[in-house]
């Protein structure tokens, strides 16, 4: 042992059918690299695994189930990946409370079978919500159009047992949908992208399934369904989400495409479905009931794809034009395609920075940037070749971290022994 | 009494009418909503601007003297007493609302404004803010974002940390930081989230950024009336594991019925009756109906003798009428009172009121339960009277075993009201030494000289080494004892 390295000296501490290395790691890493990939069985593994890390100056990438490879942008290349694929079992689920905890690596097709039965969701529909984990999608934290109703990922954890940078275990919050004992760790640690620990545990609050799943898709011109989205936005008549899409140029069938979805009881999505037309003056191309309206928002939560360039721009939803305006001209340059969470003034282009030279690009995100914070709004690379991010940088105003986010990341990791990149 | 230095600097900074320190006019400090609980301050100063409360901070905490924020002075918890001296800021006269933006559905607004009267405001817009405390015709949006507050409705609506959007806040050093705001999407931690909920420790919010909501177009109400608790507590249950989705649910125990029904706010309920059960949806009319029935049917199974429902809005107020004067109702029955918050699995419910019911008989004391039933957040009031020791000696052990039960059956010592001084030798109950160390740090991050708000939410015996301003000398202060002080 003390002739290995220091990454070789974590992977020992597992049996080997739980340690990846060479190729199939790399698979994990994207355009980054990584020594190896480990897979703890429980919580005291994975504290075993911080505090060597610790103890040998490694560094560690927490990781889902892998689903995003390179995760986004790490600080430092090397060190090894800690999944936490295994930790998926399941440690309460009480339906009629309408709450359950789960280790991290709970998968959401393993979820949704759970929950479905009962007549019960987690309408957590962020990007990669569907293939990812459950833990991974608290640590991200990025809402999805659904938030709307259901508010963001935040608003739904309960509670978190985490291994903190220093490998400390902490249990935080608790399993009852009310609870304001002590300060809120768990809105710090949730959307915390591993920066500050790793996610062991999750307590989440669900929801039953609302009757009737209706989605109403209306198709035209880019500045027709503009003009839709802010009918459906003006409009008081509670709508779930609503997210409009536009295909790469030249692309066959229309060139936008609006999908409002409702949900409710039977009577009441009917009902709003027909006073939402008959209020923006526009009948949908085609509706979607039952399992095809959730079959269809399903898949959009897989939309980003393995894309190796997603833009998010974001700004207070009435300015939506103008954002969409500045995410078209960076759709322009890469061959990139759009998708806009109308409630949310949220506008993502996902595209392949090959269609450009990197300098051109990173000097379009910059100015795109600049435009975007001028009006209050945010940019930030969800995801990004490693130059791109490097001239551009994954965020802009008030991401990285100010000095309290500095010492925060000191108080939970004093080592940085982490190496996501705070959010 | 403060330095007359400070004095003079704070005075220069507030101007004179905003600056007290006369003993009698400081006595309306002495304490919050919680009685138990009074001390007075060293001095008392209320800013208009996010400049006069960052000035103010800075002269009182160069003078190494404690501060604690103060909104209306509803706290159910004792956040804003003021201990050690320390030097109240108060919000009072931060009552503006500076701008409401109705195509984005959000409002920007000073911390001392009222929470009723933000939704007023929206309500032209076709607008309201939907967290709504119990006190909201009183307490301030700067205490419910202190508390994270909660109210009937937020079993659907959620509470106040989902529509806080941004803050700016003064840090206890002085320096005025701004967390979030346009929305929600800013990248970083999540540092609204963790102020919200801070209890005064983390600093003073200045400026607030919410969001609103459309008015719900209908509404209807019902009242189920049942001859024993559990069984409206089955009623709760059943109906949120039926997928129902209520607006509000809110359980008034036998007890207080009785003491509403003998005060001025009289209600119409049936004094003989255990419980009654309020039970709201709200949406568009279609469908509403048939989620009323549905409810009333649960209601019917679980035991309600009977269930009436409100035909137009003076009869929905009617029925409400018994849950929003319980407090009042109860304070005339009792010279002291005192309010628990725990919040247990909505499951146990039924369990739960039974247990606390029997702790009750056991103790020989009066404890009325009025709560948010919905969320399995519980109000046992226990009524007593200070003055007779053997009684509050009673008080004291029976409310201990309240809440160990509430923990033991996976709940939480506090709901919505905060741990303040009341709570913080209890966070042992659910939190661990590394826990509260973490908890510990991280007020240390915003605050590492101990300046704000100290001796409230974490157990001095639990902390860390850190200096503190002034000194502290309650850490084991008894919970009622300091009450039976004048
Ligand atoms: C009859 C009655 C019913 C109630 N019903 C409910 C209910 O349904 N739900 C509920 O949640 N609570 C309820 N409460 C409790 C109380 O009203 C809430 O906690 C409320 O949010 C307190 O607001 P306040 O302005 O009175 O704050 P205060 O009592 O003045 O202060 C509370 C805490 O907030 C801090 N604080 C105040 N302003 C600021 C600021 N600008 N920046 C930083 N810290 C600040 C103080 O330091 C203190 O720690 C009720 C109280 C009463 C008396």
């Amino acid at each position: 042992m003390s002739t290995a390295t220091a990454p070789g000296a974590l992977a020992g501490l597992l049996p080997e059918s739980r340690v990846l290395t060479g190729d199939a790691a790399s698979q994990w890493a994207g355009d980054r690299e990584v020594e190896a990939v480990l897979f703890p069985a429980d919580t005291d593994e994975v504290q075993t695994l911080i505090r060597a890390a610790n103890e040998t100056g490694t560094g560690l990438l927490p990781a889902g189930a892998g689903s995003w490879p390179g995760a986004g942008g790490w600080t430092r290349s090397g060190g090894v990946i800690v999944s936490t694929a295994r930790l998926d079992s399941v440690f309460h689920y009480e339906p009629a409370d309408l709450t359950l905890t789960a280790g991290a690596g709970l998968g959401w097709r393993k979820l949704a079978a759970l929950l479905e039965p009962n007549g019960q969701w987690l309408p957590m529909d962020g990007p990669g919500a569907g293939e990812g984990t459950l833990g991974g999608a608290v640590a991200c934290g990025v809402p999805g159009p659904l938030r709307a109703r259901y508010g963001a990922p935040r608003d739904n954890v309960l509670g978190l047992e985490v291994v903190t940078g220093e490998g400390r275990l902490l249990r935080i919050g608790g399993r009852v949908v009310k609870n304001v004992a002590g300060y809120d760790l768990v809105r710090l640690f949730t959307g915390s992208r591993g920066s500050l620990g790793v996610i062991t545990r999750v307590s989440v609050r669900l929801f039953p399934r609302p009757g009737a799943d209706v989605t109403m898709v209306f198709e035209g011109g880019v500045g027709e369904m503009l003009e839709v989205a802010r009918g459906v936005r003006a409009s008081a008549l509670p709508v779930a989400a609503a997210e409009m899409t536009v295909r790469r140029a030249g692309a066959a069938g229309g060139e936008s495409q609006l999908a409002v979805r409702v949900l409710g009881g039977r009577e009441e999505a009917d009902e709003v479905c027909t006073r939402l037309a008959a209020g923006i003056g526009a009948a949908p191309g085609t509706t979607l009931r039952g399992g095809e309206s959730e079959v269809f928002h399903r898949r959009r939560t897989a939309w980003e794809g393995r894309s190796p360039l997603v833009v998010r721009l974001a700004a207070l939803p009435g300015r939506l034009a103008a954002v969409m305006g500045w995410a078209r001209e960076v759709a322009a340059r890469t061959g990139g395609r759009l998708a806009a969470d109308v409630l949310g003034g949220v506008v993502r282009v996902k595209g392949s920075p090959a269609d450009d030279g990197t300098a051109g690009l990173a000097g379009k995100l910059v100015s795109v940037r600049r435009e975007v914070e001028a009006v209050g709004g945010t940019m930030t690379l969800s995801r990004a070749p490693r130059e791109v991010a490097a001239r551009v940088g994954w965020t802009g105003v008030g991401g990285g971290g100010g000095p309290l986010a500095r010492k925060l990341k000191s108080l939970f990791d004093p080592c940085r022994v982490l190496r996501s990149r705070c959010p | 009494m403060i330095p007359a230095t400070l004095t003079r600097s704070l005075v220069e900074i507030c101007g004179r009418d905003a600056v007290i320190v006369d003993e009698d006019r400081l006595l309306v400090y002495e304490s919050d909503a919680l009685t138990a609980y009074r001390h007075r301050p060293g001095a008392v100063v209320l800013p208009r601007t996010t400049d006069e409360v960052r000035d103010a901070v800075t002269a009182i905490a160069g003078h190494g003297l404690p501060i604690v924020p103060r909104g209306a002075g509803t706290g159910l918890s004792g956040g804003a007493v003021a201990l050690n001296g320390a030097v109240v800021v108060g919000t009072a006269r931060m009552n503006r609302i500076l701008e409401i933006d109705a195509a984005n559905r959000r409002a920007v607004l000073q911390p001392g404004v009222i929470n009723a009267e933000l939704s007023a405001a929206a309500r032209p817009h076709g607008l309201y803010y939907a967290p709504d405390p119990s006190s909201q015709t009183t307490c301030t949006i700067g205490g419910n974002v202190a508390e994270n507050s909660g109210g009937p409705h937020c079993l659907k609506y959620g509470v106040t940390s989902r529509y806080v959007t941004g803050l700016t806040v003064v840090l206890p050093d002085g320096t005025v930081a701004k967390l979030g705001g346009q929305g929600r999407e800013a990248p970083g931690y999540d540092l609204v989230g963790l102020f919200v909920g801070s209890e005064g420790c983390f600093g003073i919010a200045t400026e607030i950024e919410v969001g609103l909501l459309p008015l719900p177009e209908d509404v209807r109400t019902l009242l189920g009336i049942f001859d024993r608790i559990e069984d409206s507590g089955r009623a709760v249950s059943d109906i949120v594991s039926a997928g129902l989705l209520p607006a509000a649910m809110e359980i008034i125990d036998g007890p207080t019925i009785r003491a509403v029904e003998d005060s001025v706010f009289a209600a119409g309920y049936p004094t003989d009756a255990e419980a009654a059960l309020v039970i709201e949806f709200d949406g568009v009319a279609a469908g509403l109906d048939g989620e009323a029935e549905r409810a009333a049917e649960f209601c019917g199974r679980a035991g309600a003798r009977e269930v009436r429902s409100a035909r137009d809005e003076d009869e929905r107020l009617a029925l409400w009428k018994g849950r929003k004067k319980a407090f009042g109702a109860m304070g005339r029955i009792a010279p002291d009172l005192l309010v628990q918050d725990a919040t247990v699995p909505r499951t146990n419910l039924p369990s739960i009121l039974k247990g606390i019911s029997e702790i009750g008989k056991r103790y020989d004391l009066v404890v009325a339960n009025v709560f948010h039933a919905g969320d399995g957040n519980l109000h046992p009031n226990i009524l007593f009277d200070r003055r007779d020791r053997n009684e509050l000696e009673r008080v004291e052990r029976a409310s201990k075993e309240i809440m160990q039960l509430c923990v033991d059956s996976g709940g939480t010592i506090t709901g919505e009201h905060g741990v303040g001084l009341d709570k913080k030798h209890h966070m042992p109950l659910i939190y661990g030494a590394a826990e509260l160390d973490a908890m510990w740090g991280v007020r240390r991050v915003f605050d590492p000289a101990g300046t704000m708000n100290p001796g409230k939410v974490l157990p001095e015996d639990t902390a860390p080494e850190w200096p503190v301003a002034g000194e502290v000398r309650d850490a084991a202060e008894p919970m009622i004892a300091a009450g039976a002080a004048p």
